[in-house]
């Protein structure tokens, strides 16, 4: 028993093999309503691992991580949008997205290249395969740039937060402003379905809650398999000691900026697989609250562990939706979020994660013959970072 | 092209209003105060109970609007805040999650609506409160007609920033907080009481945010929501300017409204804000410790 406890790999291995089998298991127990509920949750689940990956690991807090997941959302709603059927009525052959239409001139042409000025931009997303590997594309390439330019220039903490909050807000306002082409404030919606091969994904039957699913559990292990490689290791070293790092030879910008890339990658997809289990891009994914709420997730279920952050997100968002029938409760809940919070950074700032850590540590403790060893010698170094000053 | 410059200072001068206690807040004390905009909402709160249950019109309301707000922030310090120093991002997370406390409290007026009490001014609806009849005529200087409101907000602005600096560089109580700012350990050696000044530095920073939030009051309508937007502002400023400058954050206002007031003349608000995050990302890359920022070891 006690060999078993202190194998913490192996531990780590069953949890991760329980939280797959039961997420491919869901369907087995519950209905098509929950089903697509559940498949959101496993979305906010990657955006919770994408925030872990990038805070606990690399130790850049993205505030502004919303931006990556809102164009990832856009661009898959795009092509989704001409899709559908709304955007083939109204005597057309050619699909016109419909809020298009309504707004158009009186004498514009109905074709989707020059209906109204930046129309074209929306031309090549007529093929499904362009908007979803835009999806990721788009928010690849937006976050290399960014992050060259953040972490070349050597900035840090607190900063970084602040630019990527800013950079998020920015183009939330831009997407508004630029109505025509995006329908502004109320979003995309009436969207078509996703067809792979002539099957088309109905957001409420198994298939996509499958698809949505098989895309975490993908992400899931790739990215933790990606932490345990050289280059993962190396980029926790920039995270405890960025200065000792560079003179040790390592050129610490690389690494934060692939990290912070592939973070921004995994929200994109996140993104896209939002939008085909959801139906609808807005630019409420770009709010300041929608990116912070996953900064609470991945704190709340552990900033340290990607399958922690991942559960924490899942586990909030199914409370708040299962409160939510009536008002009062989801504001009561609310409340309680937020006091939530404030315990998780008083007493356990490394999460839930971290307190089954400690918990295990306890039993090894108890269960070990001879001298116990007090819990806090086995301070693991993300725990460290985490209470590290000025961080 | 002076109404321009006009509706910038006024852009400027609340920025400032926000931007003032978040200054002492983050500067002194190196806490991201999330809840800063809720701490206005509060304020903007006080304005609208003051005035249904006592008759308070917005002046009256102002320093009661302080005591509440700095009130509510000695126990957030106290009860939060006092334990997480030096956890600069921790304090972020923290004070988001005071945030959203705040907000519920008003929502559900303090719990009640549970109950099925309701109090007139509190809930999740909009509320008004009208401007006294003197602020509320327009008067011209040199031609041009301004609002006596907005020039109310700006002078009301310019006397906060001067009583701040006299606290600040005048005052024995201000000689503590800025060495505490400079070197906290060393401070305490020195025989300071930080947690003492602390808890005062970061009430009267709360303060000041109702204060802001009883002038907000005035031109727009209140609600539970009304202060997440505004702490992002705050910021804005306090990074730009420098960190813990109060002439900074004083510039950087100026500087932030202008930009706003111009391209809000020519193109559109949603566009002139987005203008303002784009300068305020490029001064932040180009001078992360801000335009105005004391050398630092």
């Amino acid at each position: 028993m006690h060999a078993f406890v202190a194998d913490r790999r192996r531990l780590e291995f069953l949890a991760y093999a329980l939280f797959i089998a039961g997420v491919l298991a869901m369907p087995l127990f519950i209905d098509a309503f929950w089903l697509n509920r559940i498949a959101k949750y496993l979305v906010y689940g990657m955006l919770g691992l994408a925030i872990a990956l990038s805070w606990g690991y690399a130790g850049i807090l993205n505030l502004g991580q919303g931006l990556f997941f809102g164009f990832g959302a856009y661009m898959a709603a795009m092509s989704l949008k001409l899709q559908s059927y709304t955007s083939l009525q109204q005597g057309s052959d050619k699909p016109i997205p419909d809020f298009m239409l309504w707004n158009a001139e009186p004498n514009a042409p109905t074709d989707l290249c020059c209906i109204n000025e930046g129309s074209f931009l929306w031309l090549p997303f007529q093929a499904q395969w362009f908007g979803m590997a835009m999806a990721i594309l788009a928010p690849t390439l937006i976050a290399y740039l960014v992050g060259s330019a953040i972490f070349r220039l050597r900035i840090s903490g607190v900063y970084v937060a602040i630019i990527t909050l800013a950079l998020v807000l920015l183009t939330r306002l831009l997407i508004i402003d630029a109505q025509p082409v995006t329908n502004g404030f109320n979003g995309l919606t009436d969207l078509g379905w996703l067809t792979i091969g002539g099957f088309e994904f109905d957001p409420y039957m198994t298939q996509t809650y499958y698809l949505v699913a098989a895309g975490m559990v993908v992400v899931l292990l790739a990215t933790r398999l990606l932490v345990a490689t050289r280059a993962g290791l190396i980029l926790q070293s920039t995270r405890d000691d960025p200065n000792r790092a560079r003179y040790l030879g390592y050129n610490v910008a690389a690494y934060q900026v692939f990290f912070f890339t592939v973070s921004a990658a995994i929200a994109g997809f996140a993104g896209m697989l939002y939008v085909i289990a959801a139906e609808f891009a807005s630019p409420t994914f770009m709010d300041l609250t929608f990116s912070i709420s996953m900064v609470v997730w991945a704190a709340v279920g552990g900033r340290a562990s990607l399958l922690g952050a991942c559960i924490g997100a899942i586990l909030i968002n199914t409370i708040e939706a299962s409160v939510s029938e009536s008002e009062m409760l989801q504001e009561g809940w609310k409340l309680i979020i937020g006091f939530l919070f404030v315990l998780v950074v008083l007493f356990m700032p490394r999460g839930l994660a971290g307190l089954v850590n400690d918990m295990l540590d306890r039993i090894e403790a108890m269960l070990k013959p001879g001298a116990a060893r007090p819990p806090a010698t086995t301070k693991t170094a993300a725990a460290t970072a985490a209470e590290k000053p000025g961080e | 092209m002076a109404d321009v410059i006009f509706i910038g200072l006024s852009l400027s001068s609340i920025l400032l209003l926000i931007a003032l206690g978040l200054t002492i807040i983050y500067g002194a004390m190196g806490v991201i105060n999330m809840a800063h905009g809720e701490l206005v909402m509060i304020g903007a709160y006080t304005a609208v109970m003051t005035g249904i249950y006592l008759g308070f019109n917005l002046i009256a309301a102002l320093p009661v609007a302080f005591l509440v707000a700095g009130g509510i922030g000695f126990l957030m310090e106290r009860a939060v805040i006092r334990h997480l120093y030096g956890r600069l991002l921790d304090t972020l997370l923290a004070t988001w999650g005071i945030a959203i406390i705040l907000k519920q409290a008003i929502r559900l007026e303090f719990g009640l609506s549970f109950l099925d009490i309701h109090i007139d001014g509190l809930g999740t609806g909009l509320q008004n409160v009208a401007i006294p009849a003197f602020l509320n005529q327009p008067w011209s200087i040199g031609g041009i007609e301004v609002q006596s409101y907005r020039t109310f907000i700006i002078l009301l602005t310019v006397f906060l920033a001067l009583v701040t600096w006299f606290l600040m560089y005048r005052t024995s109580y201000g000689i503590q907080v800025r060495a505490i700012m400079r070197n906290a350990d060393m401070a305490a050696a020195c025989g300071i009481d930080v947690k003492k000044v602390s808890s005062l530095t970061f009430a009267y920073g709360s303060g000041l945010a109702g204060v802001a939030g009883v002038m907000m009051a005035g031109f727009k309508t209140v609600s539970p929501d009304m202060g997440s937007s505004l702490v992002v502002d705050g910021f804005l400023v306090v990074v730009v300017g420098g960190v813990g400058s109060l002439l900074g954050s004083v510039a950087s206002a100026g500087f932030l409204g202008q930009v706003n007031g111009i391209f809000a003349t020519y193109s559109n608000d949603i566009l002139a804000r987005a203008v303002v995050f784009g300068v305020v990302i490029l001064i932040i890359m180009w001078r992360p410790q801000g335009l105005f920022s004391f050398k630092g070891r």
